[in-house]
C-alpha cells in the first residue's frame, strides 16, 4: 500500500466495470463528492489500459483515481492491475487504484494485497460517504 | 463384454535362462516384458504405464529385489510387486514384504500354478485400485468444479443484487423524476440479468440431475415455441428471423435437451448482434435425415474472436463484455449435446457473424 500524500482538490476519475448500472452509480457518487474534474468510463478493461498508455504523462499536481471491478469478462480486474503495473512509472505514478467488487472471497482480497499499485479494496455497493472519506 | 486386453507383466531376473523360460511359458496368456537388469526394467515401466504386475528376483548383482521395489514404488506406485526368491529365511522375507510393500512372495523354483494364481490375484488387486484411483480423480475434479461453481455463482448472483442496492440508495437522493426513471430502467436490466442467470442455473441442474425422456419430436413445433418466446420478449426487434425445417421422418429425442440447445443458440444469435448494422439476421435451419438431426444457427452479429473460440463452451467463460451473459449458456449447450451423443462445432468471424452446427442422432427403438 502506497504512502498517503495530500490529494489535490480536483481529481480525474476512471471507472472500469462491465456493468453499465455500476458505472452509472459510480459516476453519480463521484459527482456527489464535488471533487471530480472529469470522469471517464470503460466497460472493458483492455480499453482502459489502451487509454491510460496513450494518455499524456500526468503532471505532478494532478491525480487520477481508478475504480476497477474484479470480475469482468475478457480482462478481469487482476489482469488489468498486472497490465497497469507493466506501464512505465512516469505514467503509473499519476494514478491511484481502488478495487471495487462484490467478491467476498478471501483469496481475492489476499491476492490484491500483493499488488503495490492497489491502494485499497472496497466492497460493493459503494456510496458517496465511503468515497468522500477516501479522498482526503 | 469386449475381449479384455492381455495382462501386462514385467519379470526381472539376472539369469537369462530364467527370463527366457518365463517368457516362453507365459507369452500366450500374458504380454510379457523381461529385463536382465534394473535400468532395462525402468525402460519397460516408462514405456508401458499399464504394466499390472512386476515380478523380481531377490538376488540381483547390484540390488536386491526388495531394494528395487522400495525404489520403484516412489515413481511407479501402481504395478503390483511380487518377489521371487529361493531365500528361505522367513524373518528376512517378512521384513522384505513389509518394507517393500510386496503383494506376494513366490518361492523358487516356481510352479506354473504359483505364477498364474499370483498374476491373476495381482490383476484383480490392480484393477480394483485403478478403478478407485479413477473414481478419486473424478471426485477431485467434481469437487474442484463445485468450488469454482460456488465462487462464480456467488459473484454472479450478488453482482446484480448489489448493483440494485447501490442504485436504490442513489435513487433516494434524486430529485428529478427523469433521473429516477433512468435509474429504474437500469435496475430493470440488472434484475433481468439475475433472472436469466437463475434460469440458466436451473437448466444446468436439469441437465445434471434428470434422466433423459425420449419422445417424438416435431421440430416445427419446437422452433415455433421458442421463437414465440423471443418475439414476445422483443428480442427479435429489428432482426430478420428466418427458419426452415425439413422433417419427413419420425424422430425421437429428449425435448428438454433439444430446447436448451436451440434456445441458447438462438438467444445468443439475437443478443450478440452488431448494434448499428442494418441487415441483421438470424437463420435457423433444421434437417432430419437418416435418423439424425442437423441444426444450424447462423447470425451476422459481432462474431467471436479466434482466441476465444476454444473456450466458449467452458463454464462461466465470457468472450465479450458486450451485452449480458451468464457464462452458462454455451456450457449448457455442450452438456446437452454430449448427453444426447451429438456434436457441436462453430465457425465465426469477428464483425461478420457466427455459425453453430449441432448434429444429434435420434434415439432408436423407443418403447412406450
Amino acid at each position: 500500500m502506497s504512502q498517503t500524500k495530500k490529494l489535490p482538490k480536483k481529481l480525474h476519475f476512471i471507472v472500469i466495470d462491465d456493468s453499465k448500472l455500476d458505472c452509472f452509480i459510480a459516476e453519480k457518487i463521484i459527482k456527489n463528492t464535488g471533487r471530480s474534474e472529469s470522469i471517464t468510463q470503460f466497460l472493458q478493461a483492455q480499453e482502459a489500459i489502451k487509454y491510460i498508455a496513450a494518455a499524456p504523462p500526468p503532471s505532478p499536481d494532478c491525480r487520477t483515481i481508478i475504480l476497477v471491478d474484479i470480475q469482468m469478462p475478457v480482462m478481469n480486474g487482476f489482469e488489468f492491475v498486472e497490465a497497469f503495473e507493466k506501464l512505465s512509472e512516469s505514467i503509473t505514478s499519476g494514478y491511484t487504484i481502488y478495487v471495487i467488487s462484490s467478491s467476498i472471497n478471501e483469496n481475492d482480497i489476499h491476492k490484491l494485497q500483493s499488488y503495490s499499485s492497489v491502494k485499497q479494496f472496497l466492497n460493493k455497493p459503494i456510496n458517496s460517504n465511503m468515497l468522500a472519506s477516501l479522498l482526503v | 463384454m469386449i475381449t479384455p486386453e492381455k495382462i501386462k507383466v514385467l519379470y526381472i531376473d539376472d539369469e537369462l535362462n530364467n527370463l527366457n523360460a518365463f517368457k516362453a511359458t507365459y507369452r500366450f496368456d500374458y504380454t510379457v516384458f523381461i529385463a536382465q537388469d534394473i535400468p532395462k526394467a525402468y525402460e519397460h515401466l516408462a514405456a508401458h504405464a499399464d504394466i499390472c504386475a512386476v515380478l523380481c528376483d531377490q538376488r540381483m548383482p547390484d540390488k536386491t529385489g526388495v531394494e528395487f521395489f522400495e525404489e520403484m514404488r516412489e515413481q511407479y506406485p501402481d504395478p503390483v510387486r511380487m518377489l521371487i526368491t529361493g531365500y528361505t529365511d522367513v524373518e528376512s522375507v517378512i521384513n522384505a514384504i513389509n518394507k517393500g510393500h510386496i503383494f506376494r512372495y513366490i518361492k523358487k523354483p516356481w510352479t506354473d500354478v504359483d505364477i498364474k494364481s499370483a498374476i491373476e490375484e495381482a490383476n484383480k488387486y490392480y484393477s480394483a485400485n485403478s478403478l478407485l484411483s479413477n473414481k478419486n480423480k473424478e471426485l477431485k475434479s467434481a469437487y474442484e468444479e463445485l468450488g469454482k461453481f460456488a465462487y462464480n455463482v456467488t459473484h454472479d448472483m450478488r453482482g446484480p443484487l448489489l448493483s440494485v442496492i447501490g442504485a436504490l440508495e442513489l435513487a433516494k437522493t434524486m430529485d428529478s423524476l427523469e433521473e429516477v426513471k433512468d435509474i429504474l430502467d437500469m435496475m430493470d436490466g440488472a434484475v433481468k440479468k439475475l433472472d436469466e442467470f437463475i434460469k440458466n442455473m436451473h437448466e444446468y441442474y436439469n441437465l445434471k440431475r434428470s434422466e433423459l425422456i425420449f419422445n417424438e419430436i416435431d421440430f416445427n413445433k419446437v422452433v415455433a415455441d421458442i421463437s414465440a418466446f423471443f418475439r414476445i420478449g422483443g428480442k427479435m426487434d429489428n432482426v430478420q428471423f428466418n427458419y426452415h425445417v425439413v422433417q419427413n421422418e419420425v424422430f425421437f429425442s429428449d425435448e428438454i435437451g433439444l430446447k436448451i440447445i436451440l434456445n441458447n443458440l438462438m438467444s445468443n444469435a439475437f443478443k450478440y448482434q452488431r448494434r448499428n448494422a442494418d441487415n441483421k439476421f438470424v437463420d435457423v435451419s433444421i434437417e432430419v435425415a437418416d435418423n439424425k438431426v442437423t441444426i444450424i444457427v447462423k447470425d451476422n452479429g459481432i462474431g467471436i474472436e479466434e482466441s476465444h473460440i476454444d473456450s466458449v463452451f467452458k463454464m462461466f467463460y465470457r468472450a465479450t463484455s458486450a451485452e449480458t451473459g451468464s457464462g452458462f449458456g454455451l456450457y449448457n449447450v455442450k452438456d446437452a449435446v454430449t448427453k444426447l451423443n451429438g456434436t457441436v462445432e462453430l465457425t465465426s468471424v469477428v464483425n461478420e457473424g457466427t455459425i453453430f452446427k449441432v448434429i444429434i442422432p435420434g434415439k432408436q427403438n423407443v418403447t412406450n
